[in-house]
């Protein structure tokens, strides 16, 4: 299990992490979601033990990382940054990182490596910027460590190696109980590959949840109500919907049609509304992608800047 | 067996949890058929094999399917309560909203006696 608590980074004067709190259990497939800057590749740098924290605490399996051997055996991280080797071919590459981690995988290595055709004696500085990430994913998986961090690195892999990757962590979750942290702005990404995710901003935890239930949890409301006996259309405010269970975000009306956008469950909102015998209610469960900017836009934070995909 | 959007509004597990419901209702999933592993399901779908394991421990619970350790995860024999239940709950909700429509009882009241003569022919052989 990894827990951060009251975790502060700095760098310098920029508070990069501000009082952290994040459990993530074994077995997971966790996504760390956030625009630029919000601090997911901190977290993961602190997680792999390249930076200590400024105060609080990086724990996995109950035990310090940083600067721990044996504990930076249980993690692979994965970045852009990760070939630093370019002399090396794919054998010597394979053979360094065999040298650490202890549970390396020959027939993991060269199942994948054979899956995508990669030369073992070529120098990776020959390999294109997709190889090098093929190749460095394929070590990632056959060092079978119980915890592999991916900082954006599905982005630069193609469909085929994607679906592969997918299918390896399916057998290492099951089989070993993996727990995989990827970080991504691609929401699509996350939504496929995670189970449980927190969106982070501005060094915060903004939520940490299971996916499916960050996405039943806000709903589109498209709702008209009956004339009364004078036709006029009644009038109501969000006051009016408001309760313990239901929490109304946004709250329109253009004509008759009333667009309110509403944290609850659906059968919540098909009772509250349905009680006055609308002539027409719609409810849609909001996107992770329409949550995710929805939550950064209470924030402050403009969504204009989020959508780079 | 499965086809799973992937990119719906729908949370996954939840459709795989309705389309297992669906197979069962329509007689594709009969008591004691075996479904695929989470494994497999996992792999086929593109599916987290944790949301797979979360929708199979749903259906469980409510005694839809029974797991046997090491066989894997059956179809329990259904409830034909329940299933009925949901058909005439579905009936109702549709009744009230055509009276409050103004549709009167004596022209739904003829329209059933006409689907119950028309569903009596087809039926009969």
């Amino acid at each position: 299990m990894i827990e951060l608590k009251n975790t502060v980074k700095k760098f310098d004067e920029y508070t990069a992490l501000d009082g952290i709190d994040l459990k993530i259990d074994k077995g997971v497939a966790f996504g760390l979601l956030g625009s630029n800057g919000a601090g997911k590749s901190t977290i993961l740098r602190l997680l792999s033990g390249i930076y200590s924290p400024d105060s609080g605490e990086v724990l996995i399996d109950g035990k310090s990382v940083f600067d721990d051997p044996e504990m930076k055996q249980k993690v692979f991280f994965i970045n852009d940054e990760t070939v630093q080797f370019g002399g090396f071919t794919l054998k010597k590459l394979k053979d360094y990182y065999r040298s650490y981690y202890p549970n390396f995988s020959y027939e993991i290595f060269e199942t994948l490596r054979k899956k995508v055709d990669l030369p073992l004696d070529k120098k990776i500085n020959t390999f294109s910027k997709g190889m090098k990430r093929q190749a460095i994913v394929i070590i990632g998986l056959a060092c079978c460590t119980d915890y592999l961090l991916l900082d954006e690195a599905f982005d630069g892999l193609d469909p085929t190696m994607r679906i592969i990757v997918k299918k390896m962590l399916v057998d290492a979750m099951l089989d070993r109980e993996l727990t995989t942290i990827i970080s991504s702005h691609n929401l699509k990404e996350i939504n496929e590959v995670c189970d449980t995710a927190a969106l982070i901003h501005n060094g915060k935890i903004v939520f940490s949840r299971d996916i499916d239930d960050v996405k039943g949890s806000v709903h589109k409301i498209q709702v008209v109500f009956r004339k009364d006996e004078n036709g006029n259309i009644p009038e109501y405010k969000a006051e009016d919907f408001n309760s313990d269970e239901l929490q109304i975000l946004h709250f329109e009306r253009s004509q008759s049609i009333y667009y309110i956008i509403a944290k609850g469950d659906e059968d919540v909102i098909r009772a509250v509304f349905g009680s006055k015998k609308p002539v027409l209610l719609e409810i849609i469960p909001l996107t992770l992608e329409e949550i995710f900017i929805y939550e950064l836009e209470v924030l402050g934070y403009d969504s204009n800047n989020i959508n780079e995909e | 067996m499965f086809s799973i959007d992937l990119t719906s509004r729908i949370p996954i597990y939840e459709q795989i949890y309705e389309k297992i419901i669906g197979l069962i209702l329509n007689g594709t999933l009969k008591e004691n058929d075996q479904l695929p592993s989470v494994r497999s399901l996992a792999k086929s779908t593109g599916v987290n094999p944790n949301t797979v394991a979360k929708a199979y421990q749903e259906l469980e619970r409510n005694k839809t399917i029974y797991s046997v350790p090491g066989r894997g995860s059956f179809i329990s024999a259904q409830d034909n309560d329940e299933f009925r239940a949901k058909v005439l709950e579905d009936f109702d909700s549709a009744v009230n909203e055509a009276l409050d429509r103004g549709i009167t009882t004596s022209e739904l009241k003829d329209r059933l006696d006409t689907l119950g003569s028309a569903f009596g022919k087809e039926n009969k052989i």
